[in-house]
């Protein structure tokens, strides 16, 4: 459904994504993972047209349905982003208007894609507002977004962006800046909405066990690429680039019982540091020679020159074992090449 | 546990405590709260009786050097007043603070307070905010000292450029100034910063929830390795439960203002007894399949302080609860090894 080819986002010279694929199937979850900076955000904001200058786009294509996105005409392509995809952020504060009540917000998105006015909006709305879980739907339309708490207001942007029932909803850190309990609450929200609707999510976060609970597919981000992309579990129980084991081995759940954790030293390169061979190879503990010179491709699901191995048949039985899981062993052989 | 605090590897010779170490006997706890409780008086316009927010209310424990004790709970559950109170910010409206002993309300003269001030340091969540953009590191670093103690320039020095090598700064780095530093680093200068005053106690407030997943585990490394090399006792506040299990030795959990529940980390997370306290655990994701637990459905969001519900504070998002939650407010009292306030259990 829709289908992603070399995108790139250069904002002057510094490039933010960097020759990102991704493809998405109808009624899939994707989940894309990365640290800040690894470009996660700015390539979904790409896809919707929300990259301003001087941010530059490219791409050999960005197809949602068969069209692409870049060739339609800006009026053709508001109509399609907003209707058939639409976004949830993070910060569900900042993006409501807090001059407008909720209610208004959601009749205006009603009255713009689909035409539907007065009565029968509002009531629509209100519709909406109880399909997000908010009790006494009707009542809050008229509640502005500062009379509602995080959690309310997450769900009043879930609201927002189903109006239009769309096909594809991205979902950008849409839990983190909630309490436990109400991230809960909206994770099992956003799937029951999907599978009710049978719509596409995309999930952007930098918390891999939110991910594993809800996506069937990861693509794990760093510096503007993409570095390894699979099924889960699969890809968390052997993965198969360093940077994706040492992301999993830094989690504390990952080191129980150990007083240390194995934290991933260095830091993710930024716009003057980016060295010339592959982006990780600065802090990664598998190094070579040829990753110091070359940038390796996007290979069989990983963009690596020495993968870790892919896992025997037999290794996946015991692949969800407690302790120190089988993907923290690996980290630390090299391979003879 | 009386874990020894460590001698300091520092070459410079061990900051007196002057009055907190000195005239007290040993037995006493590093940390001691007794119905710790602080309430807010909130306006409600000109003509209204004021409210009454309880943002902490009875909050009893004691941590040892070495130990690690986290606080746990969402937002509005108390425990950033709760550190505000740990760290003599604010004054409590009612209970006790001890700190190796002495009672923090005693200190009556600006001497007394600044020697039990400096047992207490702190480490922000957001590093950004937490330091002043218009000082050189080493000045953020040398500030403590200069107001605390008598150091010469040349001691003051030392001192500095042994903390932030402990903390993974190179010595180029103490001329530069915090924005040229990564969230990571400058959580690290914070820290030193923090430690510089050797404090037997440290309280942290979410140190690593702005870090990247990568930088947290540095962070959490360093928290650790200076336990070791300074016996300090930790008040550990975070959401996140599962860094709490990593560096915790004894985990309270909150639910506005009031602890639910209190005891080992082995016991909370294996077997946790509080209905608030099993639908958190219940509510973290896992990264692995063999960990999730069945959740268990909350619903609705925390009540507002000002009107707390009657009853258990509890009561009406628990899946367990009884009609007399309404009307009885639990104690907290000892089940299985550790504190609980619920009546059910």
């Amino acid at each position: 459904m829709l289908e992603i080819s070399q995108l790139r986002v250069r904002f002057g010279g510094f490039t933010a994504v960097d020759g990102v694929d991704l493809s998405v199937s109808p009624g899939e979850v994707l989940g894309v993972v990365g640290e800040s900076g690894s470009g996660k955000s700015v390539a979904m904001m790409a896809l919707m047209g929300l990259v301003d200058a001087p941010g530059v786009v490219s791409a050999e294509h960005l197809r949602f349905d068969g069209q692409d996105l870049l060739t339609l005409s800006p009026a053709r392509r508001r109509q399609l982003v907003g209707r058939d995809i639409a976004m949830v952020f993070q910060d569900a504060l900042a993006s409501l208007n807090p001059s407008f009540t909720v209610g208004f917000q959601i009749q205006e998105v009603l009255r713009q894609h689909l035409g539907l006015r007065g009565k029968a909006a509002r009531e629509r709305a209100a519709e909406l507002l109880q399909q997000v879980d908010i009790p006494d739907a009707a009542r809050r339309l008229d509640a502005y977004p500062h009379e509602l708490s995080g959690g309310m207001n997450q769900r009043v942007m879930i609201a927002l962006a189903i109006a239009c029932s769309p096909r594809l909803l991205i979902a950008d850190e849409p839990t983190t800046a909630l309490d436990v309990t109400i991230q809960a609450q909206v994770m099992a929200l956003l799937l029951r909405l999907q599978r009710e609707r049978g719509m596409a999510l995309v999930m952007i976060t930098h918390d891999l066990a939110v991910v594993a609970e809800m996506a069937q597919r990861v693509a794990v981000m760093y510096a503007g690429q993409i570095v390894e992309t699979g099924a889960l579990p699969e890809v968390f129980d052997h993965p198969r680039h360093p940077y994706t084991a040492a992301l999993l081995a830094a989690i504390p759940e990952h080191s129980r019982g150990a007083r240390r954790l194995q934290a991933l030293p260095g830091l993710v390169p930024g716009a003057t540091d980016r060295p010339s061979g592959c982006l990780f190879s600065p802090r990664c503990p598998r190094v070579q020679d040829r990753c110091r010179a070359e940038r390796p491709a996007l290979a069989a699901g990983v963009r690596c020159f020495f993968p870790l191995e892919a896992p025997v048949a037999t290794a996946t039985a015991t692949a969800t074992g407690t302790g120190p899981g089988p993907g923290t062993d690996t980290v630390g052989e090299v391979p003879t090449p | 546990m009386s874990a020894p605090r460590s001698p300091t590897p520092s070459p410079v010779a061990n900051i007196g405590t002057g009055t907190a170490s000195s005239a007290v006997p040993s037995a006493a706890p590093l940390l001691q709260a007794e119905g710790l409780t602080r309430h807010y008086d909130v306006s409600r316009g000109w003509f209204a009786t004021k409210a009454t927010v309880r943002a902490l209310d009875g909050v009893s424990f004691a941590l040892e050097a070495g130990r690690t004790l986290a606080v746990v709970g969402e937002s509005g559950c108390g425990k950033s007043t709760l550190a505000r109170a740990l760290t003599l910010i604010e004054t409590p409206t009612a209970g006790r603070l001890r700190i190796r002993g002495q009672d923090a309300a005693q200190a009556r003269t600006r001497a007394e307070r600044q020697a039990l001030r400096r047992e207490v340091q702190m480490v922000f969540q957001n590093p950004y905010a937490a330091l002043n953009p218009r000082k050189t590191i080493a000045q953020a670093l040398a500030e403590p000292l200069l107001i605390n103690t008598r150091f010469t320039a040349a001691e003051r020095q030392e001192r500095v450029a042994h903390l932030a090598d402990q903390v993974g700064l190179r010595p180029e780095h103490l001329r530069r100034y915090p924005h040229m530093f990564s969230g990571g680093q400058r959580q690290r200068i914070a820290i030193a910063r923090a430690m510089i005053l050797q404090p037997g106690i440290l309280v942290a407030d979410e140190p690593t929830s702005a870090l990247d997943l990568s930088i947290q585990a540095q962070i959490l490394n360093l928290f650790m390795d200076l336990q070791q090399a300074y016996g300090t006792g930790y008040v550990f506040i975070s959401h996140n439960l599962a860094v709490v299990a990593h560096v915790a030795d004894e985990v309270m959990v909150m639910y506005l203002g009031r602890v639910v529940e209190h005891g080992s980390k082995q016991r909370l997370f294996e077997q946790p007894r509080h209905p608030y306290t099993q639908a958190l655990i219940s509510a973290t994701p896992a990264l692995r399949a063999a960990d999730r637990r069945v959740r268990i459905p909350i619903h609705g969001e925390l009540p507002s302080p000002l009107r707390p519900p009657s009853g258990c504070a509890f009561h009406q998002r628990c899946p367990m609860a009884i009609p007399r939650c309404a009307e009885v407010s639990p104690a907290l009292r000892e089940v299985d090894g550790r504190l609980v306030a619920c009546d059910l259990v």
